[in-house]
């Protein structure tokens, strides 16, 4: 699984909540996905919805169908993501990969901890800042690093948000 | 106060003696009042107690309300006792000047005009000749304004029952509040600080209660073709101790005129910075003016300000006890000030953080060791 997309999902994630959009889109892939399900249930995203080339019908979230995946449509789907903002300000300001395409960043449980609660471990910051978050790609699909340590697993990491 | 030095919890929240449940039981079925019972047994008052602490996290109110007085804007108007009369109406404009004039004439009549009255001397007379202005604004409390069924009633005053009026303090003689005015203050000589403290309300107290200081000072040139005008730059900080800080710049040639406008401009700069339970910041701070950038750290209680002599007078000024604080790149005094400032006031505030995610946030040392944290 190339970190390609994921780099370029990060660039404009945070593009796109300075330029305040509303609703944004990143290439449909299961990894991105997957992160994309994690981010929202983290708060940092309002919906997250597969569509085509263009943004699915306004304010039809909860009742929207998407079309089924087909290998005539596969190259066209894209994630389209619903940005938040609170008290004029991004709810999802910033956002950095942690490993990269050239060079990936594994983490058992322990060093998890160590970085939870602030403290570095393997040449990564700790979490300091209020709100931030780690995102981790484990066999039990993309987590919080707060909720690795909670379930003791382990995994590489991804991307930081704040 | 009844909440901070806590009595017994059982005294406090007693159990139903049996003429309350006599007369609770008037009102509910037997069933009903099993209930209550049994609801009344499984609360602990221990428990109950523990939670009447005075708030002083983010999400309190930052006023204590002492429901002495009820204001018109957002209580409700207080019903009269009794039975309500429909025929009660306001009176009109006629009516209710002809029982002020009746109030009136009834006190002048019981007051004869004085031995010592005097007819030149006017400002005596206003208070000595009956109805003076004493009377005048107790009229506004006595006098009727509506009519019932039954003549003139008065209605129920915003006051709460008991408060006294305190109309003699009202009608005080402005002359002596104007002669403490002229008084020169000794710490104050040269009255450099009358206009912040008329345009803020601020008293002299006060101001001089605050920590202020000048942490930079230089020479400025300006070079102009009729040759080099030098001038001198100052910044210096306001703090009240107490979670709140300012800057202030100035500059002129006169230095001693620089150094207190700087000052008077950082006390009126002064503004609220958050901080976790009034030790320390919120989590990790990044600022950065020009090239000077500015990293501070929360820290454990008893840890102390661990910083440089800039960010050190800072946090002293702002009341913040527990800092951490890296200065990698340029260390600029003026800019170092600068950042530093912009790093307190940009603090993210974890409550603010929780309710834009849509997430339940609970500090956990406020809830085990009773709130008193």
């Amino acid at each position: 699984m190339s970190l390609v997309h994921l780099a370029n999902v990060c660039s404009h994630l945070q593009n796109a909540s300075k330029a305040r959009l509303g609703l944004t889109s990143i290439p449909s892939t299961n990894q991105l996905l997957t992160l994309s399900l994690a981010l929202q249930s983290a708060g940092f995203l309002s919906s997250v919805t597969r569509a085509g080339l263009t943004p699915p019908p306004l304010n039809t979230n909860t009742i929207y169908e998407p079309e089924p995946v087909t290998q005539d449509n596969v190259a066209t789907r894209r994630l389209w993501l619903g940005l938040k903002y609170w008290d004029n300000r991004a709810v999802l300001s910033e956002m950095s990969m942690v490993s990269k395409p050239t060079k990936r960043v594994w983490m058992d449980v322990e060093s998890l901890g160590r970085i939870v609660r602030g403290r570095e471990a393997g040449f990564v910051r700790g979490l300091t800042r209020p709100g931030e978050c780690l995102f981790v790609s484990t066999d039990r699909g993309v987590m919080e690093a707060r909720e690795c340590v909670e379930r003791r697993v382990g995994g590489m990491l991804l991307c930081r948000v704040l | 106060m009844g909440l901070v030095s806590k009595p017994p919890a059982r005294d406090l929240f007693k159990r139903y003696d049996d003429e309350e449940k006599a007369a609770l039981a008037k009102r509910y079925t037997p069933a009903q009042m099993e209930a209550i019972e049994a609801a009344e047994e499984a609360i602990d008052p221990d428990d109950l107690n523990e939670r009447g602490v005075l708030r002083s996290d983010w999400g309190s109110l930052n006023y204590l309300d002492d429901f002495s007085q009820m204001q018109p804007t957002i209580d409700k108007k207080i019903k009269r006792e009794g039975p309500v009369d429909p025929e009660e109406r306001l009176m009109t404009p006629e009516e209710y000047a002809q029982h002020h004039k009746d109030y009136f004439m009834k006190i002048m009549e019981e007051n004869d005009v004085p031995m010592e009255y005097d007819n030149e001397d006017k400002p005596l007379n206003a208070d000595i000749v009956r109805p003076n202005r004493l009377d005048m604004l107790k009229s506004w409390d006595e006098v009727p304004d509506t009519i019932g069924s039954n003549g003139p009633l008065k209605s129920e005053s915003m006051l709460a029952p008991g408060i006294p009026r305190d109309f003699e303090s009202a009608v005080e003689d402005p002359e002596s509040a104007k002669k403490s005015e002229e008084d020169e203050d000794p710490r104050d000589p040269d009255g450099r600080y009358d206009l912040l403290i008329k345009q803020t309300g601020l008293d002299l107290n006060t101001i001089m209660s605050y920590q202020v200081k000048i942490l930079v000072q230089h020479r400025v040139v300006n070079q102009t073709r009729l040759g080099k005008i030098a001038s001198v730059y100052c910044l210096a900080i306001a703090g009240n101790r107490n979670g709140r800080l300012g800057l202030g710049q100035a500059k002129g040639q006169e230095s001693e005129d620089v150094f207190s406008n700087a000052r008077i401009q950082a006390i009126r700069n002064m503004q609220p910075i958050p901080r976790y339970e009034e030790r320390t910041i919120f989590g990790e701070v990044e600022g950065k003016v020009s090239a000077a950038e500015v990293k501070l750290m929360s820290r454990p209680p008893g840890f102390g300000l661990r910083c440089q002599h800039l960010i050190f007078e800072m946090a002293r000024a702002a009341g913040i006890q527990d800092l951490a604080a890296r200065v990698p790149r340029s260390r600029n005094k003026m800019n170092t000030i600068k950042a530093t400032y912009e790093a307190l006031m940009k603090q993210r505030i974890p409550d603010e953080i929780a309710r834009g995610r849509g997430k339940k946030l609970v500090d956990v040392r406020k809830v085990y060791y009773g709130g008193r944290v």
